[in-house]
């Protein structure tokens, strides 16, 4: 709410006793205002707090109900009568992490050395970095170097997660796969047609703009059968599914061009233009000039694809139909209390949605600065 | 160091409106060209159509013996300067500097010892590990010359770099963009809408109106022979005055104007004598700092009514009107005036000047053509 009169009237009063000036506030029908605005955002903040408590209840039943020890699906109460971990353990039965596995497959030993050989390297290329100039400083050469050292750990642990015979996981990490491609390539997609919305001037150029844009109103289930038929003939359904999904979802990413173009035109162009006279080409100064600067545009088009395929079940659900390998996370989950005992599975169904939620909840709540800055940067000039 | 011709160059936007019509000019090696001209007159277009920024739509534009159409603007051994500065937010003032010799792949030690001395030669050393936001618009401007000067380009080109500055902080940069012109000794392509900026840095001026050169000529040239009605009064300042007058040819030249006779003697009534020209009616120009205020009636003097005065600090600008229609502007050195001078020098009161007949111009009232212009002037 915009204050009005912050600065209210006043009169100076010289206090003799004290020895001092006073400001004094006389006007009361100011007073009365400031009193008026303070119930007004009184109720507005209660409102809004009630509306929070019953968007939260869900989420709270949902962690309750993971930890609950009764057996049985729904039941008359909240909070658990018994506590227990069982139903995370249930997640992750059958589910070998370690070397142990590794050694009877000797790809993945190859691989796994080539990673930490790769690995050790880049950490040691980092440190050893020699500054471009004095004026660099080298903390830059242990944060590359840790950066190397995460990406390493990382790839080591999916390596050595053997998921055969553990449903969820599998499941997860078929999710995480087809989210961490999307991200990738969408963001690639989005940007580079973004950009060149923005910057190049070229035949058609309104004509596209308009016609996608016109496109993306239209619910993408529309295509649901036709892009089926099209996957089948493909092979990318079943057991091809997660290449099939990224397909689906990379395919018409350009389209989501809408917001990232809008935070483009509010970069100068004289920013290109200068950049372009000093020597780089038009990729270049989109990598060195206008990547650096969009920074939360970038962020939160990662965020947007990471967040599409992650969450998604109706395309997951019908490409993977009846091929429980290619299942995503949540399609296996409902298969769960769908088709199979919802008595005997509810608390597990709700354990893995805990687990789905916190990826996602933990990349939202470190990138969220980014996420306000790209949503309301993309809408200044829309 | 080279030379830039343009040819018949031509700027036609998809909308088929006419931005440049057919621009001729040579600029020589290390001459330094300002194009002047209000807003919308062309002279960016020129400009950017030679950084290459922009198509050219017609005629050829060389620099140096090659022809540049085509060539792609980080080919054309140019470097140039914006009026919104154009740096890169996210890196360091000595980065900025550096970017365009990372670019080409220059080897550290260089591009330390060039980013060095091109911050030594404009003073912002203390400033290079700090990011633009951090500066003031003063700061900015020199880094962004320094970008530019880093580079050592053939040509450099500066769009309004003065603009977005305040009015001191022009001025100085002004003269320190003489010094830098001296010390680079390059050839420099200047554009400005400031006929101060114009006159103080250019060898030679090129005036442009509606995509149109009106003039190309030394400032002194611009000033004292103006070509036509618009150069006359885009250059000087305050403006000239622009009084209707008539020629008359009987007898050698005189002008009657404001009911005197002015007499045209020496090269102006023999230019006139060349031109053939008759006795016709006439728009004359005079410079407010060709007018001589007399406080007294004296014979030849014009009577004219103050309607307002203008304190400049050591000159006056009167605003006066002879018939309540012209409106002269006069110009008064403060220097010599007394105190009741001074004082009677208020709105309503009664002022009378004179003017010589050797700062006068003539303008035709239909071609708005000077007539006392010869073309062999400009190309001494």
């Amino acid at each position: 709410m915009a204050k009005k009169n912050n600065i209210p009237e006043v009169d100076i009063v010289v206090d003799e006793a004290a020895g001092v000036i006073r400001e004094v506030k006389t006007d009361t029908h100011l007073r009365s205002k400031k009193g008026h605005e303070r119930r007004v955002n009184a109720t507005i903040y209660t409102i809004l707090i009630i509306m929070s408590i019953i968007w939260l209840c869900p989420f709270v039943f949902l962690v309750l109900q993971s930890f609950r020890g009764e057996s049985g699906g729904q039941v008359a109460y909240v909070i658990p009568k018994q506590w227990t971990l069982d139903n995370y353990k249930f997640l992750f039965e059958g589910v070998r992490v370690g070397f142990g596995m590794l050694i009877k497959d000797t790809t993945a030993i190859v691989l796994t050395a080539l990673i930490n050989v790769a690995g050790v390297l880049g950490i040691v290329g980092c440190l050893l970095r020699k500054p471009k100039n004095m004026l660099e400083k080298s903390s830059g050469n242990i944060k590359a170097a840790l950066l190397v050292f995460g990406a390493m750990t990382l790839l080591n642990f999916i390596r050595a997660v053997d998921s055969t015979n553990c449903d969820f996981v599998r499941w997860f990490m078929n999710t995480l796969t087809i989210a961490l491609f999307c991200a990738v390539i969408q963001t690639i997609m989005v940007l580079s047609v973004s950009y060149t919305l923005s910057r190049m001037r070229f035949k058609g150029r309104k004509l596209i703009m308009n016609v996608v844009l016109v496109l993306g109103m239209f619910p993408g289930f529309l295509t649901m059968i036709v892009l089926y038929y099209l996957l089948k003939t493909l092979g990318l359904t079943q057991a091809g599914a997660i290449p099939g999904l990224i397909l689906i979802s990379c395919a018409s990413s350009g389209m989501g061009y809408y917001i990232s173009k809008g935070f483009f035109d509010t970069i100068p162009k004289s920013l290109d233009e200068s950049a372009r006279i000093d020597g780089a080409t038009r990729f270049q100064v989109f990598l060195k000039i206008i990547m650096p600067m969009a920074k939360p545009i970038v962020i939160y088009t990662i965020l947007m694809a990471f967040m599409g395929p992650w969450g998604d079940y109706v395309f997951a659900s019908y490409v993977a139909f009846g091929h429980k390998a290619s299942y995503n996370v949540a399609v296996g989950l409902y298969r769960w209390v769908n088709t199979n005992d919802y008595q005997g599975y509810f608390t597990k169904f709700c354990a893995g949605g805990v687990l789905v939620a916190i990826p996602i909840t933990a990349l939202f709540m470190a990138l969220q600065k980014y996420y306000v800055e790209g949503v309301t940067g993309g809408a200044v000039k829309g | 160091m080279a030379s830039v011709t343009l040819k018949g160059v031509k700027k036609i936007y998809d909308n088929k409106v006419v931005a440049v019509h057919d621009f001729n000019l040579q600029i020589k090696d290390k001459e330094f060209v300002v194009f002047v001209g209000p807003s919308g007159c062309g002279k960016s277009t020129t400009l950017r159509m030679i950084a290459g920024l922009e198509d050219i739509s017609e005629g050829t534009l060389r620099i140096g013996d090659r022809v540049v159409n085509d060539v792609e603007p980080k080919d054309r051994d140019i470097a140039m300067v914006f009026q919104n500065y154009a740096l890169y937010p996210h890196i360091s003032v000595y980065e900025n500097m550096a970017f365009p010799l990372r670019i080409r792949k220059m080897n550290n030690e260089e591009i330390h010892r060039r980013v060095c001395q091109a911050a030594e030669i404009l003073g912002i050393t203390e400033y290079l590990t700090r990011k633009p936001k951090a500066l003031s618009g003063g700061q900015r401007q020199r880094v962004a010359i320094g970008r530019a000067i880093v580079r050592e380009p053939a040509v450099f080109l500066m769009d309004e770099p003065l603009s977005n500055l305040d009015a001191k902080l022009r001025n100085q940069m002004r003269a320190e963009i003489i010094l830098l012109r001296k010390r680079l000794d390059t050839t420099f392509i200047y554009v400005t809408h400031d006929q101060t900026e114009a006159m103080t840095l250019g060898d030679r001026i090129v005036i442009m109106k509606d995509g149109f050169i009106q003039q190309v000529g030394t400032p002194q040239e611009v000033f004292d022979t103006p070509k036509n009605l618009f150069v006359a009064g885009f250059i000087g300042a305050p403006q000239m005055n622009f009084i209707p007058a008539r020629l008359n040819a009987q007898n050698g030249y005189t002008v009657d104007v404001l009911g005197t006779r002015v007499e045209l003697t020496g090269a102006k009534a023999q230019i006139l004598g060349r031109k053939n020209i008759q006795s016709q009616d006439v728009l004359l120009g005079v410079r407010p700092e060709h007018t001589t205020v007399c406080f007294d009636k004296n014979e030849g003097a014009i009577e004219s009514t103050i309607l307002v005065n203008e304190m400049m600090g050591s000159e006056l600008h009167l605003h006066v009107t002879t018939d309540g229609k012209n409106k002269i502007i006069l110009r008064l050195p403060t220097i010599d005036l007394t105190d009741a001078q001074r004082a009677s020098l208020v709105s309503g009161n009664k002022l009378y000047f004179t003017f010589a007949s050797k700062v006068v111009h003539l303008f035709d009232p239909k071609t708005e053509e000077s007539l006392l212009f010869e073309e062999i002037k400009t190309k001494a």
